[in-house]
């Protein structure tokens, strides 16, 4: 069953939602990138994020992430209130987020993109410093491990040594969802993962995402390919010019006529 | 060898590892953590006048001829020391102003702007350290001991060796463990560090201080040496020297910065003071600015990487194969 706008609102962020946001709004010089957005999103599912160009989803992102500091609102992650959090404390608790463009650290190699990802490793405080690298190889060597999983299974084993600069469009996507997971996320924001992407890889990329969420992976999914969103998404949350207009499944949006009307008005 | 070539090998010595010692200070935070630190030569001088001060005696000594602050003469390693420390607790506090809210860009013109009022602030507060005449006479370390005027030489140049060797095994440390990773992260896509937990100010400003310390140190080995400094030691220009010397020997590589202050600072400057004048005055050092100006542009776009690249970290052990896998969600 499809929740209305009014119903999503009045509904308190309970426990089955991982990430709620309430009454978020944000204004860029006189503009209201974000005028109303109020969602919840449930554990251990996708949730896509569409509507039109200027709709306000990536600056929805930027806020969720904390890149980006809301005019108004709150967001709850996992019972407590981030709103005010930094971005680097919020990747700590478990909220990561993918970016629109190409991110990677371009003179690092792939290996070493993904292990940089992992928050708190002992090596990377200053102290550590103080007693060398006894203290940091045993971790660093378990990371490293884990890292090769991951590459195995996204199939990019061959690569660990290449600079990640020298990749394809394609392959960057790929690591950026990698290195995502090497953070051990609670929640994975996706923004728009498949851009640029050819289909072949955009079709293997829609598996390694079918695959995660099998595992229990909360994600956000930014997209503007309906039927990828379809196939993903358990639910889908609308907006148009900065306001959640609907929330519910595919088929339920495609007879809700605010919505036909948003994507074909723009 | 004959005394004098000796005594100009042994100064060249000297100068070689306090430039050094500045490579690897920039390199660590323009390198390493991609902050264009254009005032870094401020950072080197006030490592230098606070070791000098510390050095001298009280300003009435020699007929009261220089006003500077302190004049504790100081024994060694003291003023080494503490050359460090206030270069870097002055990186500190630039560090808080110019890095916690500015991208890199407006971080460079701050950066300059800082460079240039520094040279002025000290010219005009003539007290600090006597202004535009600058501290001369400071008296060189352990010069008690029994040694003939090459025999110091020789010995200072081992003293500079192992301040080098020290500094390395720390900026070592630094560049090769998850710490200097994390920096390069940071320099390489700062939003994408921060999105995965790194705190890019708390990093940025702990390379910046340490950067500034080893300035700091690179000065005070400086000063001791030719007993004195004067603002036109270190107009804002001297920095892109030492910028340059890092972009030719490879931007980020501990041993190509090396090469780099061999190459620049040293043989450059070196060769280039042999050229017979010609034209009007001052038109020769005039040329080996612009020369200096050219050679980064050309490593710029020819050789971005410089002559040394960024070394490739690789891993042991192999990559992984499927009949290995652990279970995925382990991982995610």
């Amino acid at each position: 069953m499809s929740l209305s706008v009014e119903q999503e609102r009045q509904r308190a962020p309970g426990d089955e939602a991982l990430l709620s946001v309430a009454g978020l709004r944000r204004e860029f010089g006189g503009v209201w990138a974000v005028a109303d957005a109020t969602f919840g999103l449930r554990r251990g599912a996708i949730t896509s994020l569409i509507g039109p160009n200027g709709a306000g989803k990536s600056t929805v992102v930027g806020i969720v992430g904390g890149a980006i500091a809301p005019s108004a609102g709150r967001v709850v992650f996992d019972g407590a209130d981030i709103t005010g959090l930094p971005p680097h404390q919020r990747a700590r608790i478990g909220l990561v987020r993918t970016y629109q463009l190409s991110s990677e650290f371009g003179r690092l190699t792939v290996l070493e993109n993904l292990l940089v990802a992992r928050p708190g490793q002992h090596g990377e405080r200053i102290r550590t410093l103080l007693y060398g690298k006894r203290s940091w190889r045993r971790q660093e060597a378990e990371l490293v491990d884990q890292a090769r999983v991951l590459l195995d299974r996204f199939a990019m084993s061959g690569m660990e040594d290449e600079y990640a600069g020298n990749l394809s469009g394609g392959q960057k996507r790929l690591l950026e969802i990698m290195r995502a997971l090497m953070c051990q996320p609670k929640l994975l924001l996706l923004d728009e993962p498949m851009a640029g992407v050819n289909p072949t890889l955009a079709q293997k990329i829609e598996g390694y995402l079918a695959g995660l969420a099998a595992e229990g992976l909360t994600m956000l999914l930014v997209e503007h390919e309906l039927g990828l969103v379809e196939r993903l998404s358990e639910s889908v949350i609308v907006m148009a010019q900065g306001k959640v207009i609907a929330t519910g499944t595919m088929p339920e949006l495609r007879a809700r006529p605010e919505v036909l009307h948003a994507y074909l008005a723009g | 060898m004959n005394a004098a070539f000796t005594f100009y090998a042994t100064t060249i010595l000297v100068y070689l590892g306090v430039d050094i010692l500045a490579v690897w200070s920039l390199n660590l935070q323009y390198g390493v953590a991609g902050i264009y630190n254009f005032a870094w030569i401020m950072f080197q001088a006030v490592g230098a006048y606070t070791a000098g001060v510390l050095t001298l005696g009280p300003a009435t000594g020699n007929g009261g001829f220089q006003q500077y602050i302190l004049g504790l003469r100081l024994p060694e390693p003291l003023p080494l020391l503490a050359a460090g420390v206030v270069s870097g607790a002055l990186a500190l506090v630039v560090g808080i102003v110019a890095l916690r809210r500015l991208r890199t860009d407006y971080q460079a013109m701050v950066m300059l702007v800082i460079s240039v009022i520094a040279v002025l602030v000290i010219e005009n507060v003539t007290g600090l350290f006597n202004g535009p005449a600058g501290l001369s006479l400071v008296p060189q370390p352990f010069g008690s001991l029994p040694l003939s005027s090459l025999g110091y030489q020789w010995f200072y140049v081992a003293l500079t060796a192992v301040v080098c060797l020290i500094v390395y095994l720390f900026v070592h440390r630094v560049t090769s463990s998850p710490l200097g990773r994390a920096l390069r992260a940071t320099r390489d896509n700062e939003d994408a560090a921060q999105a995965l937990g790194k705190d890019v100010v708390r990093l940025r400003l702990f390379v910046f201080v340490l950067g500034g310390a080893i300035a700091g140190i690179s000065g005070a080995v400086l000063i001791q040496f030719i007993g004195a400094w004067s603002p036109g030691s270190w107009a804002y220009v001297e920095t892109l020297v030492v910028l340059t010397a890092i972009i030719v020997g490879g931007t980020g590589n501990n041993a190509g910065v090396m090469l780099g202050a061999l190459l620049v600072p040293v043989a450059f400057n070196e060769a280039t003071r042999f050229i017979p004048q010609f034209g009007r005055p001052g038109l020769v050092d005039a040329l080996q600015w612009i020369v200096i100006g050219l050679l980064a542009l050309a490593f710029l776009w020819f050789w971005p990487r410089g002559i040394i690249p960024e070394r490739r970290r690789r891993f042991p052990g192999t990559p992984a194969v499927s009949a290995q896998l652990a279970d995925p969600g382990e991982v995610a």
